[in-house]
């Protein structure tokens, strides 16, 4: 990409992840005081994502869709005009805790087309890898109390339509498992997310532009989508009970996968 | 000392005769001072629920309990032995005890393990301390029965499981939503259960209560009650994406509630977690309501089913507590005994000391007196023989003393040793 379109997409990008911050807090805080701010940047960032793309035609002369990047980029400004459109029209706030996290992504990887110097200290290079590591970690604990939390949920729920509420009575309430499922969802979604920030910028830096085409980085991004999408059917149409526990199981699943393809990571830490 | 309990409870006697033997609470002071006053009592307690008249009494040993409890009743109450005696229940000692734990632990209860009868003892206790009739070892003996029943309610789940429709209402709804904060309650039909059940829920917490019925008047009325909210009958469906909790009990010949209509609500709540009670008969919600996520629906008999499963462990569990109150009872019978042969034991060890101190003064006199060296090895020397002829007497009082014979013994003892009463 040519490098002023690349610095107006990390511009965009900056502005959206208010968007992401936002996400997190209506998750964490149950509220949604942040929208309006979020919404403002969003525009903004939607301005400087057109001028990257528009940069980005004119120095290639060509629609700047012809590698994987510009197309991520592409993409992403789609979607944020077609979000806008949408909100204009129905004022759909609520999707915004899904589309919002999911530009900020896009165009972040999209802003790691160019390779950048290297690590110039192996110091600084094995504390980003660390951090990424401790928070990915967390996340996984999170999920699984999540999934712990759904699979009870889901008995106490059985037990409770059966009529016959005496056998696993030491069940905790729904209401309590429900509460738990919430909390430890959105703290593990955070943890994941930040997870996600962290190690593509490591692996960019890392491999150069040749990164994005790593499968364990894809399978990475896959399982953050259906995350991203758990969560998204939790706050807005609020999947309880069967659904969400078969949901979260599957991100944990996906989960487990992504760890085993990264299972050389922490290999890479020099001693 | 002597222990006597006499009684009639809902067991042994119907209520013509409870209601005849019953103290009113304001009565209660003046009555325990004259029994008090009687010859030969040293301490009395007397409980009088609606399901039981209890008198407890303690006697010097000359005395003649029943003889004293008899006499009372005859002056306290107008009625005649001959009617009143067949229902009656006298317990002495041990038996005694055993009724006293059984009672406050409320296995002897009408509904095994309600909380009530634990109150009601405690209220007799203090009216009996109030007004001086409890002063010594009975005062320790009820003690001793409240925390038996604590453990009785703490170890066992006697008291745990809801044994009644309207309380099965509120154990089911904090199973499903945790804590009752917050919640609200709609009562579609304003009868006497629907009233019930939203006044245990509300006492439980929930928050607020709107009523719906056909004549809103009634809605009006009951609404009041609760400091809630009357809903126009033919608005009702619209508002039950609000309502956490439906409690239905109208007349209406036919399903007023829906399947189709449930979907809706429960979208537009956002599969938040509802809890539909239908206490009608015939049914106010379709059954096939209970198949549609998060929406939990207990018909009458599904709550009666609930309560009864239960009673029945409830009843496991009073097996378990009639254990834990027998080996309680064991006990204390122990350190009854152990008290009861104390005054004998330093009775026996002050009369030996006193034979032990004459001799030595009598030695003093004629060999005396003695280097300090002297009069230590015979301090040692006669110490060792007294206390070498009491041991044999107080192991046997000590073994003996919880034994059915042990009051032989006991006198036996007194008597070889010359023991004075």
């Amino acid at each position: 990409m040519a490098d002023m379109s690349v610095v107006w997409l990390r511009v965009a990008a900056g502005l959206y992840s208010l968007g992401l911050l936002h996400a997190i807090l209506t998750l964490v805080r149950h509220r949604e005081n942040l929208f309006r701010v979020a919404l403002g940047a969003f525009w903004l960032g939607a301005v400087f994502h057109l001028v990257s793309i528009v940069e980005e035609g004119l120095s290639i002369q060509h629609c700047p869709i012809t590698n994987f990047y510009e197309t991520l980029s592409m993409c992403a400004f789609l979607i944020v005009l077609l979000y806008l459109f949408i909100y204009w029209r129905y004022q759909l706030e609520s999707l915004s805790v899904f589309i919002f996290p999911l530009v900020f992504v896009m165009a972040l990887v999209a802003t790691m087309g160019n390779p950048v110097n290297s690590w110039t200290s192996p110091v600084v290079r094995d504390a980003w890898l660390t951090v990424h590591i401790v928070l990915v970690l967390l996340g996984f604990a999170a999920l699984l109390f999540t999934a712990v939390a759904s699979l009870l949920y889901l008995f106490q729920e059985r037990e409770l339509k059966s009529k016959k509420p005496r056998k696993l009575s030491w069940l905790p309430p729904l209401g309590t498992l429900d509460d738990l499922i919430w909390k430890s969802m959105a703290l593990g979604f955070t943890l994941m997310t930040l997870a996600v920030i962290a190690a593509s910028t490591w692996a960019f830096i890392e491999h150069k532009e040749a990164w994005i085409r790593q499968p364990a980085i894809a399978i990475s991004f896959f399982t953050w989508g259906t995350y991203l999408a758990l969560v998204f059917l939790r706050v807005t149409a609020g999947w309880r009970g069967r659904k969400a526990a078969i949901m979260t199981v599957t991100v944990l699943g996906f989960s487990a996968l992504t760890w085993a393809a990264h299972a050389h990571l922490g290999g890479m830490l020099k001693p | 000392m002597k222990l006597l309990l006499t009684g009639v409870s809902h067991k042994t006697a119907p209520v013509e005769v409870r209601e005849c033997l019953a103290f009113r609470e304001e009565s209660l002071p003046a009555v325990l001072g004259a029994l008090k006053a009687r010859e030969g009592v040293s301490e009395a307690v007397i409980l009088s629920t609606c399901n039981r008249v209890e008198i407890f009494l303690t006697t010097e040993d000359s005395a003649d309990p029943q003889a004293i409890v008899d006499g009372f009743l005859a002056e306290q109450k107008a009625l005649n032995p001959q009617t009143i005696e067949p229902h009656i229940y006298r317990h002495q000692g041990r038996e005694a005890i055993h009724h006293l734990f059984r009672v406050a632990a409320s296995l002897d209860s009408m509904v095994v393990g309600e909380p009530q009868i634990l109150g009601q003892l405690k209220t007799a206790y203090a009216a009996a301390k109030a007004s001086g009739a409890l002063c010594g070892w009975l005062d320790g003996l009820y003690t001793r029965a409240f925390s038996v029943a604590k453990r009785v309610r703490s170890e066992t789940g006697i008291g745990q499981m809801a044994v009644s429709v309207s309380y099965a209402a509120v154990e089911l709804a904090r199973k499903i939503f945790g804590s009752l904060e917050n919640r609200t309650i709609m009562l579609v039909g304003a009868g006497k259960m629907s009233e019930l059940a939203a006044r245990h829920l509300r006492r439980s917490g929930a928050s607020h209560v709107f009523v719906t019925n056909r004549t809103p008047e009634r809605a009006a009325e009951m609404a009041a009650l609760f400091q809630g909210t009357p809903v126009d009958y033919t608005r009702f469906l619209s508002m039950l994406p609000e309502v956490d909790i439906v409690v239905a009990s109208s007349g209406a010949p036919h399903y007023i509630l829906r399947k189709e209509d449930m979907q809706r609500v429960i979208a537009a709540r956002r599969n938040r977690p509802m809890f539909l009670i239908d206490i009608a008969v015939p049914r106010n919600i379709e059954p096939s309501v209970n198949e549609i996520d998060n929406v939990f629906l207990y018909d009458i008999d599904d709550l009666q089913e609930v309560v009864n499963a239960n009673l029945r462990e409830r009843m496991k569990e009073a097996e378990r507590a009639e254990a834990l109150v027998a080996d309680e009872v064991d006990r204390t019978m122990a350190r009854l005994k152990v008290a009861e042969i104390t005054p004998t034991i330093v009775g026996l060890q002050e009369q030996l000391e006193q034979i032990r101190a004459g001799e030595l003064d009598k030695v003093r006199r004629r060999y005396g007196p003695f280097s300090p060296q002297q009069e230590e090895a015979l301090e040692a020397l006669t110490r060792g023989i007294i206390n070498k002829v009491a041991h044999g007497p107080i192991s046997a009082l000590r073994l003996h003393s919880a034994q059915p014979d042990g009051a032989h013994v006991v006198a036996a003892i007194r008597k070889a040793f010359h023991l004075q009463d």
